[in-house]
């Protein structure tokens, strides 16, 4: 009797059409994923591509032959709009260096020494977050005024690294748990000093870490906009979120098409850094497959 | 030429207040090329024993002394030793030939030099074609085998073994064993051997130290800890399967000692027994040497309860008034559930202490 009832899913719908009916849903899932996080970035990139004039009068959705150009990209070329980048990539370079240094050693400190408070020393990092960069920053602008940092690269990066801090201990302090301390001690009875034993058993080992921890803090540093602005507060030391602001409050002539093109050039250094990273992320997790 | 040697030994752990005495004053000299295993149950502190002699924890008191060099107070980087440990710990990152190379290279020896010797110790391994590989392509054995090599490069003065074959499976332990004991032959240093598994110690070493508590119980070589174990503990530890025990008490009669088993009368013709008549006496014997008859043998009656056929000889389970009692059968010995009578071998009756399990005859 049973066998010769057709064989019914939720829906009341046989196996064949139920799978068919979710994978089209699951095509639809993605398509929305997919047109909600890429269509700005479509956008940004076909307005860059198109005469400036055609974006100031009418809607246009792709760069045709008639209207394509890459001259919008020439105000690249401005010299602040050049300060701004280097700035940026100084900034975010110095950050991603400081961070890494700094937790790795904070981590490897929390993960194998014994000190007292040392949870509590941890959960205190923290605290770090429970403020806003704008509160943050006040204080930090008398204090930078106060020690000569104010306007200066390296204050901005000590800054945006304390941001980033928390995270990164956290991550490093968790993840060198995770390495069995024989390996270093095998390091040891082979003659390796702690020290040397940290750079060439558990630092190539937390490979996927530091890899997690520069893409945030780099992540942190190029987008950052509340601290640039505060404590870089000369228009010629400044970086790029709060230089293009200014530009666009100072210059008499800056067409949306221009606006887009600066935008495009600095959206894509962070998405193929974080792109080409995520595989190196992957890499670095089958090492721990042992 | 290299001994060790462990004197007054204490490691004392605080934990919340609470102080744990993990070793409590050992004693121990290994001689030079003489493979000693530690043995004991876990929590008996001969992994603690074997870190503080590799110099990974500090003693609380005592001396540990390398030949004429006293490293109580040397890091572990200055004891020049080989250590192999449980989860192997290979460095995940390097391939097997860095692995190997690593020690040499931190000591200071050159390319060719650090390739020379690790292609001579992959030789004696059998590991030659896996040089190139990742710790990760391996299997636990071939893993067990690189840190070998990798101890073995840097000719060590000591060798010590942290339970290294306890992840591993049963055919590729009995197939290691050989190839670790043809290594430290080969180095010819002391070996400080640590493990819970007997059968291991009982195979390998030139002595057994079983460690209960903390406390080395007997150091001596393997046959004499299996046939004149100084405690009950010994008795129960080594060998398989155990011991098995029973309360009895001493009766003498005219020079030769009478046992008196729960009624069952033992003649036992032995030394030492004076000032223990009607003394309760904890009566120990090996499977081995209890023997199965019908009822008209005489003996304890018994029930049989399983076998268990290991091919060469039978492990026999029984229910008597003494509780369940495992007998050692030969290979064709089949219960099927009858009753029958066990006779224990007087010759090898163990007699301890009831209170301190020491051995009394």
């Amino acid at each position: 009797m049973s066998q010769n009832e057709p064989p019914g899913g939720i829906f009341g719908l046989s196996y064949d059409d139920e799978t068919r009916a979710f994978e089209a849903l699951k095509l639809v899932s993605t398509a929305i994923i997919v047109l909600v996080g890429v269509w700005p970035i479509y956008w940004l990139a076909q307005l860059a591509f198109t005469e400036y004039e055609t974006v100031e009068d009418v809607v246009t959705v792709f760069p045709t032959p008639d209207i394509f150009t890459v001259d919008n990209f020439t105000v690249l070329t401005q010299p602040e709009m050049y300060t701004y980048m280097f700035n940026t990539v100084v900034v975010a370079i110095g950050t991603i260096v400081t961070v890494v240094l700094v937790s790795l050693i904070a981590g490897y400190g929390l993960a194998r020494l014994d000190f007292p408070q040392k949870e509590n020393f941890a959960r205190v990092l923290l605290i770090g977050y429970l403020f806003s960069p704008i509160v943050i920053g006040i204080p930090l602008y008398q204090i930078w005024q106060n020690i000569g940092l104010l306007g200066t690269r390296f204050g901005l990066i000590i800054a945006l690294s304390a941001i980033s801090m928390p995270f990164a201990v956290w991550l490093m302090w968790k993840y060198i748990m995770t390495i069995p301390e024989a390996h270093e001690e095998a390091a040891w009875v082979d003659g390796a000093s702690r020290w040397r034993g940290f750079r060439d058993v558990v630092v190539p080992q937390c490979r996927p870490a530091i890899i997690a921890a520069a893409l945030f803090a780099f992540a942190l540093a190029w987008n950052d906009f509340t601290f640039a602005q505060i404590l870089l507060p000369q228009t010629d030391t400044t970086t790029f979120a709060p230089g293009i602001l200014r530009a666009m409050g100072q210059a008499q002539f800056l067409p949306d098409a221009y606006l887009m093109a600066i935008s495009l050039a600095m959206t894509l250094p962070p998405l193929l850094f974080a792109y080409f990273m995520q595989s190196y992320l992957l890499k670095g997790f089958q090492v721990r497959a042992l | 030429m290299t001994t060790i040697e462990i004197r007054n030994l204490t490691k004392v752990y605080e934990e919340s207040g609470n102080e744990i005495v993990a070793v409590d004053d050992v004693d121990l000299t290994i001689e030079d090329g003489e493979f000693v295993t530690l043995v004991g149950p876990s929590g008996c502190g001969k992994t603690t024993t074997l870190r503080c002699v590799a110099g990974l924890n500090k003693p609380t008191s005592g001396t540990i002394t390398f030949g004429d060099r006293d490293v109580t107070d040397k890091p572990v980087q200055e004891r020049n030793i080989a250590l192999l440990f449980q989860d192997i710990a290979l460095y995940p990152h390097m391939s097997v030939q860095e692995n190997m190379a690593y020690g040499l290279k931190i000591a200071g020896f050159s390319r060719e030099e650090r390739m020379a010797r690790v292609e001579e110790a992959a030789e004696l391994l059998q590991i030659t074609d896996q040089l190139e590989k990742m710790p990760a392509d391996l299997s636990g054995g071939q893993q067990q085998r690189v840190a070998l090599g990798r101890s073995l490069v840097r000719d060590p003065e000591i060798f010590l073994f942290d339970e290294p074959m306890s992840d591993l499976d049963a055919k590729l332990k009995a197939e290691l064993r050989p190839i670790i004991e043809k290594v430290t032959d080969e180095i010819g240093c002391p070996t400080l051997y640590v493990t819970h598994d007997q059968e291991e110690a009982m195979t390998m070493s030139d002595r057994v130290a079983v460690i209960n508590d903390g406390e080395l119980a007997q150091v001596a070589p393997p046959k004499d800890v299996y046939d004149e174990p100084v405690s009950q503990f010994v008795s129960q530890f080594i060998g398989q399967p155990s011991t098995q025990f029973f309360d009895g008490n001493v009766r003498s009669v005219n020079g030769t000692a009478e046992l008196d088993v729960g009624g069952y009368k033992y003649d036992l013709a032995r030394d030492g027994l004076e000032g223990w008549a009607d003394e309760d006496v904890r009566v120990g014997i090996r499977p081995q040497y209890i023997r199965v008859t019908d009822h008209s043998g005489g003996g304890v009656p018994a029930t049989h309860l399983l076998d268990e056929p290991l091919g060469d000889a039978t492990h026999s389970f029984f229910d008597t008034e003494f509780g369940e009692i495992v007998v050692v059968t030969g290979p064709d010995f089949e219960g099927e559930g009858d009753e029958y009578n066990l006779v224990l071998d007087d010759e090898y009756i163990q007699l301890f202490d009831t209170d301190s399990g020491v051995r009394i005859a």
